[in-house]
C-alpha cells in the first residue's frame, strides 16, 4: 500500500510575523518532531528496503563474493522473458477482473447491507470477515471447496443439476478464472466498508426529493447515489488497482502459478526468480519495472480525480 | 512566506538527519556475540524444532566427547537468511543442508573445500557418497552426512482384496493403479479411490523431482557432463521423449483416476491422498514412512523397490550433507565436528528417535552401519537398497536450482495440456537448460 504522509498544515495569519525573523523556528520543529516515530518505522522498515530494492536491480548479486554491476542487464532479462510477457497478461485479467469484480459485489453489499438496525450489524460483520481472515487459511478453504471430483463443495452442487465435475484449478483455461473469484470473495467486503461509508454521507433530503419526482430505483442510483459516492469510489478504485497489480498471495496459496504457469502473475514470477532461482537482481528488476507502473497509475488516477472534482 | 518556507524545510532536514543517524546508530550494535571464541562452533541445520530436538542430542554428545561447544540455530527459512549472513561476510561454521544445493553454495563462494582424508573415519563413507560432494573444480565442497532415495509405497490391504501383486514394472504398475481406481479396493461401493499420487504441480520444482525417478528408468538424464567441467542439456533425447511422453499418456492424460485428483497443481504437503487412505501408491522419500504409520497403519502399507522402466530401476537419491562455511577460520574444530556426525556412533544418534522426535539420518553414509538394524525395521533396507544400488543423485557440481525449476515448468505444462507435442516441447526445454547452463558458463 501507499501511504501518504500528510506534511504539517502551514499555519497562517498570527504566527506569520513573529516567526519571520527568527532563523530556527521552534514551531516548525514540532509537528516533525511528532511525525518521527512513524517516519523512522517507515524508514527503515519501508523505504530503506526499497531504496536498497532499486540499488540492488543493476547488480548481478552476489553477497559474499561481492555484487557485481551489470546496469540495465536485469531489466532487459526480465522485459524479454517470455514467461514474464506471459506474467503481464495474466496479471491483467486477475487484477481488471478482480478489481472491477470486488468492486460491483462490494457496492452491491453496501446497497443491501445500509442502515442501523441491529441484524443489520451483525449481518455486516459476518460479510465482512473474508477481509479479516489470514489469505492462507482462505486459500486452503477455497481449495477444498474447488475439490475436483463430485465430492468438492462446489462441484457436488454442480451435480445436483447434472454438471461437472470440473477442474477448477487444474484445467488451464479456468485456473485464473477460479482464481479471481476467490479474489472477489476476499476482497468485496473490504470495498463494501469504504462505500458504506460513503454511503452514510449521502444527503438524505435528495433521496426524497427523487422519490417526489418518482424517479426508478435505477435513476436513483444513477443520478443521486454515484455521484454523491464518487470520492469513496474512487479511493476503492485506486487501492483496487495498486492491490490488482501487485497481487501475490491469493495465486501463490491457491495455485503457485499452476497448471502449466496459466495463473503465473508479475510477482510470483519475481518471487521464482529471487527465492527458488536465486537471483535476487533479476528479482529486484522486476519489482521495480512494478513499482515505476504502479506508480504511475496511481498519479494518473488521481490526475483523473482531480480533473473530475474540478468540473 | 519564503522564508517561512525554508525554515520549515531547515527542521525537516534536521530531522530526516537526526532519523538516518539514529537508525545507523541502531544497526551497527548487533554483531553475533561470540563468532569469535575458537572454541564455539556456529551450527545451522534446516529444520524444524522436531527435528531439531534430534541435533540438538547429536551437539550434546560431541561437546561431552570434545569440550568443543555448539551454539546450534535451526533454521527453517534456511537460504534466505543464509544470504542475509553471506551480506555481512560472517558465515555460520558449519551448516547441514540439501545435497542439491552445493553446486549453488560452492559457485557464490560460500563453502570451503573438503579433503576426504582429512575426515577422521572418512574412508567409511562409500565411493557412491563421496563422489556426489565433488564441485566443477574437482574439489569436494561437503561431506556426506544423510542419504535417502525413493521407494513405492503401497497398499497391502487392496492388493490382497484385489489379489494382486505389488508391481515390478511400469506395466505391471498401471495395471495395478487401474485396479484401485476401478474395483473398489476399499469396498464402500463408492468409485472414490486413485491409483497413484503424484505431486505435479512446478511450484518448487516437484514436478521434476517426482518425474526424476521415471526419467532415470526410462534412461533419461536433464542434464549430463561433457567433459571438463561442462555439462550439455539432455532433454531432446530419445529416451526423453519416449519416457515423458509415456507419462503423459498414461498418467496425466490416461484413464480416469490412475492419479488423485488435482495432482496437476499438488504438492507434497497437499498430496496427501495416501495418507488419506484413498490412494495406493506412492512413490516417494522414506521420511514419509513416520507420518504413514501414524496415519494410515503400519499394518495396510508396505515399502516396495520401484517399479522399473525399459532402462532399469533407478531412483532419484538425495540427502544432506555437512558443508562448511568459507572464510571462518576454525579448520580444525569444524572437521572434529563433521568426523563426529559422519562416525557411527554420531550418525547412530541421528537414526534414532527419542520421545517420538523425528531422526535426521534417513540411510546413513557410514557403511558400517545397517539402516534396518540401527531402527530395528526391515523396511529400511529396502530404502537402503535402493540407494547402494540403483539409485542417482540429481548432479550436484552445478547450481542445479534454475535447471530443475526449468524442467518442473516444462514438465507440468507438458502434462496439462494433453493435445501437445511432446518432441517439440522438450526440445524447447533443452534450449532452455542450454542457457541455464550458459549463465554459469558451464554449456559445452
Amino acid at each position: 500500500m501507499t501511504a501518504t504522509l500528510p506534511a504539517p498544515a502551514a499555519r497562517r495569519g498570527l504566527d506569520e510575523k513573529a516567526a519571520g525573523k527568527k532563523t530556527f523556528d521552534k514551531r516548525a520543529v514540532v509537528p516533525w518532531l511528532f511525525l518521527a516515530p512513524g517516519l523512522l518505522l517507515a524508514l527503515v522498515f519501508k523505504f530503506w528496503p526499497m531504496a536498497k530494492g532499486v540499488w540492488l536491480s543493476f547488480f548481478d548479486v552476489r553477497p559474499f563474493l561481492g555484487d557485481r554491476w551489470i546496469g540495465l542487464d536485469n531489466y532487459t532479462r526480465v522485459l524479454s522473458d517470455h514467461r514474464f510477457q506471459d506474467a503481464i497478461g495474466h496479471t491483467l485479467i486477475l487484477g481488471i477482473g478482480q478489481s472491477v469484480g470486488a468492486i460491483l459485489l462490494g457496492f452491491a453489499l453496501a446497497l443491501l447491507l445500509e442502515g442501523q438496525a441491529h441484524s443489520l450489524k451483525i449481518l455486516r460483520t459476518a460479510v465482512f470477515l473474508p477481509a479479516v481472515t489470514a489469505t492462507a487459511v482462505v486459500g486452503e478453504l477455497w481449495r477444498l471447496m474447488y475439490y475436483p471430483t463430485s465430492d468438492g463443495l462446489l462441484n457436488s452442487g454442480l451435480h445436483l443439476f447434472g454438471l461437472g465435475p470440473v477442474q477448477f484449478l487444474d484445467n488451464p483455461n479456468i485456473a485464473l478464472y477460479s482464481t479471481m473469484a476467490m479474489g472477489i470473495w476476499i476482497w468485496a467486503p473490504y470495498n463494501m466498508v469504504i462505500l458504506l461509508a460513503g454511503l452514510a454521507g449521502v444527503d438524505r433530503s435528495l433521496y426524497e426529493a427523487a422519490a417526489m419526482d418518482g424517479v426508478s430505483l435505477w435513476q436513483r442510483l444513477r443520478h443521486v447515489t454515484l455521484p454523491a459516492i464518487r470520492p469513496a469510489l474512487m479511493i476503492v478504485l485506486t487501492l483496487a488497482t495498486i492491490r490488482g497489480l501487485r497481487v501475490f498471495t491469493e495465486v501463490y496459496v491457491l495455485t503457485g502459478g499452476g497448471p502449466a504457469g496459466s495463473t503465473d502473475v508479475w510477482m510470483t514470477r519475481a518471487y521464482t526468480l529471487g527465492f527458488t532461482r536465486n537471483d535476487i537482481g533479476g528479482a529486484s528488476a522486476a519489482s521495480v519495472v512494478l513499482l515505476c507502473v504502479t506508480l504511475l497509475l496511481t498519479v494518473m488516477v488521481n490526475y483523473l480525480r482531480k480533473r473530475g472534482e474540478a468540473r | 512566506m519564503g522564508d517561512r518556507r525554508r525554515h520549515r524545510r531547515l527542521a525537516a532536514a534536521v530531522t530526516v538527519a537526526g532519523l538516518v543517524f539514529g537508525t545507523a546508530a541502531c544497526g551497527s550494535g548487533s554483531d553475533s556475540a561470540d563468532s569469535g571464541d575458537p572454541n564455539t562452533l556456529e551450527v545451522w541445520t534446516r529444520s524444524n524444532p522436531d527435528a531439531a530436538a534430534t541435533y540438538d542430542r547429536v551437539f550434546a554428545a560431541f561437546t561431552k566427547k570434545t569440550g568443543i561447544r555448539i551454539d546450534y540455530q535451526p533454521v527453517i527459512n534456511f537460504d534466505q537468511q543464509l544470504q542475509s549472513r553471506a551480506s555481512t561476510k560472517d558465515l555460520p561454521d558449519v551448516m547441514i543442508n540439501d545435497t542439491a544445493l552445493m553446486g549453488s553454495y560452492q559457485s557464490q563462494g560460500l563453502l570451503k573445500p573438503i579433503d576426504p582424508a582429512s575426515i577422521a573415519g572418512g574412508g567409511q563413507i562409500t565411493d557412491k557418497s563421496w563422489s556426489s560432494t565433488v564441485g566443477i573444480d574437482g574439489k569436494h565442497y561437503g561431506v556426506p552426512y544423510s542419504r535417502q532415495a525413493q521407494t513405492l509405497m503401497i497398499r497391502t490391504d487392496w492388493l490382497k482384496k484385489l489379489g494382486l501383486k505389488a508391481p515390478t514394472t511400469w506395466q505391471e504398475m498401471l495395471s495395478v493403479a487401474k485396479a484401485f481406481a476401478t474395483r473398489d479396493p476399499d469396498g464402500d461401493g463408492k468409485a472414490d479411490t486413485y491409483g497413484i499420487v503424484a505431486p505435479g504441480s512446478a511450484q518448487n520444482g516437484y514436478a521434476a523431482w517426482w518425474g526424476a525417478s521415471f526419467l532415470w528408468q526410462g534412461g533419461a538424464r536433464i542434464i549430463e557432463p561433457a567433459g571438463r567441467g561442462t555439462y550439455r542439456p539432455a532433454m531432446d533425447s530419445a529416451a526423453a521423449v519416449n519416457t515423458v511422453t509415456w507419462m503423459k499418456d498414461n498418467l496425466f492424460c490416461g484413464a480416469k483416476s490412475v492419479l488423485q485428483p488435482g495432482a496437476i497443481t499438488a504438492v507434497t504437503a497437499t498430496a496427501t491422498n495416501f495418507q488419506d487412505g484413498n490412494a495406493g501408491m506412492y512413490m516417494t522419500g522414506p521420511y514419509n514412512i513416520t507420518t504413514f504409520d501414524a496415519t494410515l497403519g503400519k499394518d495396510k502399507y508396505e515399502v516396495v523397490p520401484a517399479p522399473a522402466g525399459p532402462a532399469g530401476g533407478d531412483v532419484l537419491a538425495d540427502g544432506e550433507n555437512v558443508y562448511l562455511g568459507a572464510k571462518t577460520g576454525k579448520d580444525k574444530q569444524e572437521l572434529a565436528l563433521a568426523s563426529f556426525l559422519v562416525s557411527p556412533e554420531g550418525q547412530k544418534i541421528a537414526m534414532t528417535s527419542v520421545d517420538g522426535h523425528q531422526p535426521v539420518v534417513r540411510i546413513p553414509v557410514n557403511s558400517t552401519l545397517d539402516a534396518a538394524k540401527v531402527r530395528g525395521d526391515a523396511r529400511w533396507s529396502v530404502v537402503q537398497k535402493a540407494y547402494e544400488d540403483a539409485s542417482q543423485q540429481f548432479p550436484n557440481a552445478p547450481d542445479f536450482a534454475p535447471i530443475k525449476q526449468d524442467t518442473a515448468d516444462s514438465l507440468n505444462a507438458i502434462f496439462t495440456y494433453c493435445g501437445g507435442d511432446v518432441r517439440s516441447q522438450l526440445r524447447e526445454l533443452n534450449d532452455t537448460l542450454a542457457g541455464d547452463l550458459k549463465d554459469q558458463d558451464l554449456l559445452k
